[in-house]
């Protein structure tokens, strides 16, 4: 199914919206840093790259097939700061599959922003979308980002050890899964937003 | 990695390339409804076998990413086939590979597989030196999962509702083993009494 969500989407504290061109320097004050692309597959992004990249994502905001992404920015209420960006990619129709990723600036961590914002997303995955699984991969290196997954009652469904090689190394890589009724249970459970 | 390596022997099993008159054999367990449910997943009729057969007759050696090595699996005894084992090269620069199998439901639960296995496990990380070998299985083939088990595999994914076969949510497992994990003493040989230092 189509879908071309109204926005922003909002949380308590959060707007959840598409991309625009002012938000380039947003993007590279996060996306150039080395701790932050350690964990990615890119390496971290020039400003002329961020540039390139919001450029893609301006059109990235809704889901006409298999395939299309979704990639917006996180911004806070408050002061309009963007603390970072979220994307959820429909991996499959027939199966209603997604998957969910997000990236963070490390100044604006602690603060519950991440679980605020993703926790959205999945309504829009389970709810707009119609999907019946969505699941995330991380390195298993990468704490931060595990962690919040199972504070969104994923689990932990893959543990791959040297798959692959990921910047000069082995690879250890985590796939954490959510299923529809699994997520209204923990909606019913718990308030996030 | 351009050795031709089959035939070679087990206790009990001859593992060689297949050959054109194979088909009768391969479809006796191929077409089987439990070959279709877990196994591979378009080769259902014996027109199809034959295909089957006929490519399994040109994977005999492993020259490059991607190479399969099909290996039938005969009983030494009557020189019957009883299953078949696939050793796939996925990946050269990480040395990934995959294993697929199948075997007769009236030749299992006897160790054949566990035998064939075991070898070309061996086969993987001495010839090809893989780094690591991983095996993909139905969630509801409790025979699959515990053979793995038993051959000292871990279970490194559990993929649950993820795709839809056949009308219904599939359940995937994946079992996986480093090349340290197998076997790791088997580097290590035994002095004979003579060559001993203490």
């Amino acid at each position: 199914m189509a879908l071309y969500p109204a926005y922003p989407l909002m949380t308590s504290r959060l707007f959840l919206r598409p991309f625009t061109r002012g938000d380039v320097d947003a993007v590279h004050s996060y996306r150039g840093r080395d701790d932050v692309a350690r964990y990615l597959y890119d390496a971290p992004l020039s400003r002329d790259e961020c540039a390139l990249a919001v450029q893609r994502r301006v059109s990235q905001t809704g889901f006409a097939e298999e395939g299309d992404r979704l990639v917006l920015a996180v911004e806070t209420q408050a002061d309009a700061t963007v603390v970072g960006e979220l994307s959820l990619i429909w991996r499959s129709a027939e199966a209603r599959q997604g998957e969910l990723g997000w990236i963070f600036h490390p100044d604006h961590q602690g603060r519950g922003y991440a679980t605020e914002a993703t926790s959205r997303l999945l309504d829009l995955a389970f709810h707009d979308l119609d999907l019946h699984r969505v699941y995330a991969r991380c390195d298993a290196r990468n704490m931060p980002s595990w962690r919040l997954m199972e504070r969104l009652g994923m689990r932990r469904e893959a543990h791959f050890r040297e798959h692959g090689l990921f910047k000069g190394g082995w690879d250890e890589e985590f796939y954490y899964a959510i299923l529809r009724r699994e997520w209204g249970a923990m909606r019913q459970s718990t308030r996030h937003s | 990695m351009t050795l031709s390596l089959l035939p070679f022997e087990t206790d009990r099993l001859r593992l060689r390339a297949f050959e054109r008159g194979d088909v009768d054999a391969v479809a006796s367990y191929h077409t089987l409804p439990a070959s279709q449910r877990y196994g591979v997943r378009h080769v259902r009729y014996p027109s199809d076998v034959a295909e089957a057969v006929g490519i399994m007759r040109t994977q005999v050696a492993l020259q490059r990413p991607g190479d399969v090595l099909a290996m039938a699996l005969e009983r030494k005894g009557d020189g019957r086939l009883i299953g078949q084992v696939l050793l796939q090269w996925s990946d050269a620069t990480a040395g990934q590979a995959e294993v697929r199998f199948l075997i007769h439901p009236a030749f299992s639960g006897q160790g054949y597989l566990t035998e064939a296995l075991s070898a070309v496990f061996d086969l993987a990380f001495t010839q090809f030196r893989i780094h690591r070998l991983m095996v993909r299985c139905d969630g509801r083939s409790h025979h699959s999962a515990k053979l793995m088990q038993k051959l000292g595999l871990r279970l490194e994914a559990h993929y649950r509702e993820h795709a839809l076969f056949q009308g219904e949510w599939d359940e995937e497992l994946h079992f996986a083993i480093l090349d340290r994990e197998w076997r790791p003493n088997a580097k290590i040989f035994e002095l004979s009494p003579r060559n001993r230092v203490a």
